[in-house]
């Protein structure tokens, strides 16, 4: 990654790096995306990836996402014109031509897709995004926290079909999109917030794009468990809470409720060495939450991700097994996301646990 | 504050209900006290928990995975005496965590805030707990029907103490650790009265140091209370043990009575017939049929289809005449019997007692041999003798063998070793000659060996020559003594009377000395 571009070459530390957002994942499951973007860099050259203050204020932007399951995507692959056809339906219910488009989360697929999607549109990236990692639901972004709209949004799938939506109150999207989207087959692609690059520089997460790819160089150039997490503490302030063995993993550990889709399970680690603590992860869809000794130590929105410490890579979430030595790691999330009215939308409160964030004590 | 008001200590809680319907999950500090309840359903509440208080928790901070680990920080946080948790909460992961924090953890079937109103009413009312829990020791006390169980009881009741039943300074049941001196502990005594009001033995319960006066006060009169309910029970568990055991032995003998008296002349009919598959009609009533065991042994804990090796004990010195065995060394013998040879019965019978190995197939000959090994100090210990029989099939084969053994037995030395019936062969025929009678005779025919004072040595190396045809190196290998020695003695028999050469003579005088070595072995003289 020259500076302000983004080549084919790069597509490896990004899709690294969007794992190490969103630990859940299955590496497999990108493979589609991976391909469709190497490709799309290899033939039409190299992407500009500019800071959303670089363009004139007025230009229109919109943030593109994979809105549903990553394994319905892996099932049914796109077919390639989804997320075009979703930017070009919302600039017409905008009324706005687009000029740029920018990840609505910079982690999993949906940090890859937005990157195919500018080289489809020849228009440039924006080196932002709206969560700084991954949230469950589509407002639950920095831009929602600013006031910037969600909708008017489109979402197209596989299927040639596409559903537009406009709503009031933001968190009524999700609730509206979810039938629909698994009538389309699981998955679709989205866009959403048509607002200007003036809008976006002030409401997103900027430098998170180029981030990843830093993160992502990080994991493939050492498979040392120290020096990736010295050198990931450069890069995004990760810090390991521990180093353990697995000891115990509960599933359905605690009741589901029903606004997240994810079965609640544990993780239980021991650690080793002389000031042995007992490590309880709680997980959903990802980490929600760990507690050293029964004190909550970290909760989302911090990211928490387990390093296999024998392999030196990332641990996906559903290959865990009692006995693994895995260190757990910590990455704090954008600061907008500590505030009060954040951490009621995403912070371990939402995941169940009516505790203070460790970062509000 | 006195002793009806002293607060109670997780240990006396966790044995009276709710508690004791629960299942204590981590115990660290059982004397830790207990002052007042705590339900708790939220995190708010449980982090106001005042110290000393034992946590219910309740609704939100009992949905599991992390919420108990979460509680028992607050709890470890705020000295709370414990938590007790409902069971679909609960996770193995938590006890090990309870364990490390040092929390007691106790879990729950019933609804958190019925367990918590009645642990609320058990600390308000410390005595009434205390009467509670003596009452529920005792019911427990009263099922049980072995002095085992008994200690068993006890020193669940008043763990982490421990309890054993001493007499003298020997421990007949319980824990010995309770009759050693240790830091940090203190000793309850209680003696047992037997029959009669004779001291017969005393309770000793080793109990932690009190935090206080007044909690030592209440802790030995709690214990105390336990342990003087424990009298009755013990006692007449000691006695059915006796009881029992004389009575078992009494039935052993008489039920293997009969199956020998049913069995035995078919057996010993059979004899070219093998295995007993003679096919003559069962002689006495309710006698099996064919091989087939009765089924009153089967009840009896025994095993006879298979394969039967008999093995036959007697005391050296047993004669002919002589009664049974008496009850004391028959029970301290199935005793010894029963830890060497676990699953051999042993049955009195005839002067001695009989046991055997069975098995499905016959065992490899080394195996069987084996099987016998490793039983000197016993013979040694009781001046025992023992005989196998050979191995055969089914009940009359059973019986068969124990025939064997007895003439094993009678046709072998004293020297502390088994005597195969395989290896006497058909010298078994000497065991059938009456010793006494042989004794009786020999003092009339020859009475020069009869009267001299080495007549045991001269009977045993004329034995030994005969046994070797004459040859009196061989004779002089077996006897361990010089070949000088044995000529020697031979001499002297012959002044005695004793006509070796004599080919008219020499059948009656073989059996006569073997018939003579066994009477003086038993009378001692010689």
């Amino acid at each position: 990654m020259s500076d302000g571009e983004l080549t084919a070459e790069d597509v490896p530390a990004l899709t690294a790096g969007a794992m190490l957002y969103s630990p859940s994942l299955a590496p497999s499951s990108l493979e589609t995306t991976v391909a469709w973007l190497t490709d799309r860099l290899e033939r039409d050259g190299a992407l500009r990836l500019v800071h959303p203050r670089t363009l004139a204020p007025d230009v229109g932007c919109v943030a593109v996402c994979v809105i549903g399951s990553g394994a319905a995507l892996a099932d049914l692959p796109p077919t390639g014109d989804e997320f075009a056809t979703a930017v070009r339906e919302l600039e017409q219910l905008s009324g706005r031509p687009v000029g740029a488009v920018l990840p609505l989360s910079a982690a999993t697929v949906s940090a890859l897709v937005p990157a195919a999607v500018a080289s489809q549109l020849g228009v440039p990236l924006l080196d932002a995004d709206g969560m700084g990692r991954t949230f469950a639901l589509i407002h639950h972004t920095a831009m929602h926290l600013a006031g910037l709209p969600v909708t008017p949004l489109v979402v197209a799938g596989a299927t040639g079909e596409s559903i537009s939506l406009r709503v009031p109150d933001a968190w009524r999207a999700d609730a509206l999109l979810r039938a629909g989207i698994d009538a389309l087959g699981g998955w679709g692609a989205l866009a959403a917030y048509p607002s200007t690059a003036g809008e976006v520089a002030a409401a997103s997460l900027p430098g998170t794009v180029s981030r990843l790819v830093e993160a992502g160089r990080v994991l493939l150039g050492s498979s040392d468990p120290d020096t990736v997490v010295a050198r990931l503490a450069a890069v995004n302030g990760c810090r390991r809470v521990g180093r353990g063995r697995i000891v115990a993993l509960e599933h359905l550990s605690r009741p589901t409720d029903a606004t997240i889709p994810t079965h609640p399970s544990s993780v239980v680690v021991e650690q080793v060495g002389p000031d042995a603590r007992q490590l309880r992860l709680e997980l959903r869809s990802e980490v929600v939450a760990v507690f050293s000794d029964g004190s909550l130590t970290a909760a989302a929105p911090d990211l928490i991700t387990l390093l296999d410490v024998e392999r030196g890579v990332i641990a996906p979430l559903d290959s865990l097994w009692p006995g693994d030595l895995v260190d757990v790691l910590v990455i704090p999330a954008h600061p907008v996301w500590y505030s009060a009215e954040a951490l009621t939308m995403v912070g371990p409160a939402s995941h169940g646990i009516p505790l203070d964030h460790p970062r509000r004590r | 504050m006195s002793r009806t008001t002293a607060p109670l200590a997780l240990a006396e809680l966790v044995r009276v209900d709710p508690l004791a319907r629960g299942e204590v999950a981590v115990l660290p500090d059982p004397a830790q006290r207990v002052l007042r309840v705590e339900l708790a359903e939220t995190f708010d509440r449980l982090a106001r928990t005042p110290a000393h208080s034992l946590v219910v928790l309740h609704a939100e901070a009992a949905t599991g995975g992390w919420s108990l680990a979460a509680a028992l920080h607050v709890a470890w946080e705020r000295g709370a005496a414990g938590v007790v948790v409902p069971r679909p909460a609960m996770s193995g992961a938590s006890a090990l965590l309870a364990r490390r924090l040092g929390t007691a953890l106790v879990v729950v079937d019933d609804d958190a805030v019925d367990v918590a109103l009645e642990l609320a009413a058990r600390t308000a009312a410390p005595e009434s707990a205390r009467a509670l829990r003596v009452a529920r020791c005792a019911e427990e006390l009263a099922e049980q029907s072995t002095v085992r169980g008994v200690l068993g009881v006890l020193n669940a009741e008043l763990a982490p103490g421990v309890v054993a039943l001493v007499a003298g300074s020997s421990v007949l049941a319980g824990r010995a650790a309770a009759v050693q001196q240790r830091e940090g502990y203190r000793e309850v005594r209680m003696a047992v009265n037997g029959p009669g009001g004779r001291a017969w033995a005393a309770l000793v319960a080793s109990l932690p140091e009190a935090a206080s006066a007044v909690a030592a006060d209440v802790e030995a009169h709690s214990a105390e209370a336990v342990l003087r309910l424990a009298r009755l029970p013990l006692l007449a568990a000691w006695a059915q043990r006796r009881l029992d055991t004389s009575a078992q032995a009494e039935q052993e003998r008489a039920a293997f009575a009969v199956l020998r008296s049913s069995t035995w002349p078919r057996a010993a009919g059979a004899g070219t017939a093998h295995d007993g598959q003679d096919g003559a009609a069962g002689g006495a009533a309710g006698a099996p049929a064919g091989d087939e065991a009765p089924r009153w042994s089967t009840e009896l804990g025994w095993r006879v289809e298979g394969v039967n090796r008999a093995v036959r004990l007697e005391r050296t010195d047993l004669r002919e005449d002589d009664d049974e065995p008496t009850a004391e060394l028959t029970q301290l013998l199935r005793a010894q019997w029963g830890r060497l040879r676990p699953g051999w019965p042993l049955v009195p019978h005839d002067g001695g007692w009989v046991s055997w190995q069975n098995t499905a197939d016959e065992p490899a000959p080394a195996a069987a041999r084996r099987a016998l090994a490793g039983l000197e100090h016993l013979l040694a210990d009781h001046d025992l003798v023992v005989g196998v029989g050979a191995a055969h099939r089914g009940t009359p084969g059973l019986v068969r063998s124990v025939e064997e053994a007895r003439l094993a037995v009678r046709a072998g030395g004293s020297d502390g070793r088994a005597t195969w019936f395989e290896d006497v062969g058909v010298r078994a025929v000497l065991a059938r000659v009456s010793a006494p009678g042989v004794a009786e005779v020999a003092a009339l025919a020859l009475p020069q060996l009869a009267a001299a004072r080495d007549r045991l040595l001269l009977a045993e190396t004329v034995a030994a020559v005969l046994d070797h045809g004459g040859s009196l190196v061989a004779a002089s290998a077996e006897l361990g003594v010089h070949r000088n020695t044995v000529l020697a003695r031979t001499a002297r028999a012959r002044e005695l009377g004793l006509a070796l050469d004599d080919p008219a003579q020499r059948l009656p005088l073989h059996v006569a000395c073997h018939g003579l070595v066994r009477a003086w072995r038993a009378t001692g003289s010689g």
